[in-house]
């Protein structure tokens, strides 16, 4: 963890920066203040010792990462709403089932990340709608084979990132 | 605490396995040699329990209304990643993601484009030679520049054009070609047919193969579709008001009102027979569509019935 000492620094020398490139990258002040902060949380939190020749840079890698997240939030929402928006009415999902399923959806959106268009699609064909491979590959227009291939790669990033922290240790 | 930490190999095999059981699950012989397997290695029965969990944790198709999962996980992602080219990785970057895009995903989707709105969204855009770009609500535009030429796809939507004499300008849209020479139009993709309205200058419309050059003056409507193009006498609706924000209706058809009305709002927007022929003329300020229908009831013999924010009828009084 970082002393106290070395964070206040930090924080004093580069908040009102920080909060700037948040802003213009935003276009939001609410939203920078509170991603400002969530970046000193985060820095609050890790575990190995900082040494920041750069600050400025690094600071802005973890904020770039909160950004994202916080996007990627955005655009759930606003997605789901717009799916929910063609659909009848007595199907819709009730107020507690859409919050549940949009952190689902976050937590694997950000599983996904990284992965390419095409073995993210394959994949949640399969996660989301239950097909089976050749339905898969027939829709897709790719061999069996390799929507097995694409499959499988998907599970194992998602593995690697779920169980991080345990082959960390 | 756990006895064994599996491997690489094990957890990839455990992947193979839960695959193949996934496909044929009722298959005896295999549920009897994955038996085997995972009992082969405690590694291989500890990476078993992991992928299990894990792909109960990522099964989608448990949860009521999973069914919006898809759509939403793909068009949000799309969305992102635009947001991110566009807002953090700057312009190199963005040519390379939307050319990376237009190759990966479905060239139906509007997120593949350049330029891009959503639901009840305005934006304007000024290119480097100073052509102007602006989209209205749900449009999608892709954009491919030379020196000399801006070739513009219209993919769904609609925009106006405010067009650089010193550059050529070519909008391709589902039922023509359109070149533009200085002035300034809009053009319109309804889902039968596209409409163009010139304010300044003159465009021309190219069908090559199917007809010859025609031209389409200041102050024209025209309408294109499958079967040809035609300059329309009259139209029911000004084609420029929505880039300041309004409707401006001429004796427009109540349905046709409300198909207007329902491109920049989420859900269903609809009338009942009886009163889809009303006519409706006014201004009507874009901004908030839902006070915009509140106006209906006050000019027109029919009321609103409402059952959601997302679900609005409009019926004629019982």
């Amino acid at each position: 963890m970082p002393s106290n000492d070395s964070l206040q620094t930090l924080y004093s020398d580069h908040h009102s920066w920080l909060h700037a490139w948040l802003r213009s990258t935003l276009g939001n002040a609410a939203d920078a203040a509170d991603l400002a902060q969530d970046t000193f949380v985060r820095l609050l939190q890790r575990r190995e010792h900082l040494q920041l020749n750069t600050p400025r840079a690094f600071l802005r890698t973890v904020a770039r990462g909160l950004v994202i997240d916080h996007w990627r939030r955005e655009e759930l929402h606003r997605a789901y709403l717009e799916a929910l928006a063609h659909m009848p009415e007595a199907q819709a999902p009730s107020a507690e089932t859409r919050e549940l399923l949009l952190e689902l959806l976050e937590r694997i959106a950000r599983m996904l990340d990284g992965l390419k268009p095409k073995v993210r699609r394959a994949f949640l064909l399969a996660q989301c709608e239950g097909l089976k491979h050749q339905a898969i590959a027939d829709q897709m227009g790719i061999s069996v084979r390799t929507v097995e291939r694409y499959i499988a790669d998907a599970l194992y990033h998602c593995y690697l990132l779920r169980y991080a922290d345990e082959c960390d240790q | 605490m756990s006895a064994a930490q599996p491997d690489a190999t094990s957890v990839k095999q455990a992947i193979q396995w839960m695959l193949k059981l996934r496909e044929n699950g009722r298959d005896p012989a295999l549920q009897q040699q994955c038996a085997q397997w995972r009992s082969a290695r405690p590694e291989n029965e500890q990476a078993w329990q992991r992928v299990i969990h894990l792909q109960q944790e990522l099964d989608l198709r448990t949860i009521p209304g999973a069914g919006l999962a898809l759509q939403t996980l793909e068009s949000s992602q799309r969305r992102l990643h635009r947001r991110q080219a566009l807002k953090l990785l700057g312009g190199v970057a963005m040519l390379g993601s939307a050319a990376w895009l237009a190759n990966d995903l479905d060239a139906t989707s509007s997120w593949t484009s350049d330029y891009a709105t959503g639901t009840g969204e305005r934006r304007t855009f000024r290119l480097p030679d100073g052509t102007l770009l602006q989209l209205n609500t749900r449009s999608a535009v892709d954009l491919a520049s030379t020196e000399r030429q801006h070739l513009l796809r219209l993919k769904q939507g609609e925009l106006m054009i405010t067009c650089n004499p010193q550059r050529q300008l070519l909008l391709q849209t589902r039922d023509g070609l359109l070149e533009g020479f200085g002035g300034r139009f809009v053009a319109r993709q309804d889902s039968n047919c596209t409409r163009v309205s010139v304010s300044h200058g003159r465009v021309a419309i190219h069908r090559p193969g199917q007809a010859p050059t025609e031209w389409i003056e200041s102050g024209q409507n025209w309408r294109l579709d499958a079967q040809g193009a035609y300059r329309l006498d009259q139209v029911d609706m000004d084609a420029m008001a929505w880039t300041e924000g309004l409707i401006v209706t001429r004796a427009i058809r109540l349905s046709d009102f409300l198909t207007q009305v329902s491109r920049y709002r989420h859900g269903y927007l609809g009338c009942s027979d009886d009163i889809a022929d009303l006519r409706l003329s006014g201004v009507f300020r874009l901004e908030d569509p839902e006070q915009l229908l509140l106006v209906l009831p006050r000019t027109l013999p029919v009321q609103l019935r409402q059952l959601t924010r997302w679900w609005v009828r409009v019926e004629g009084l019982a």
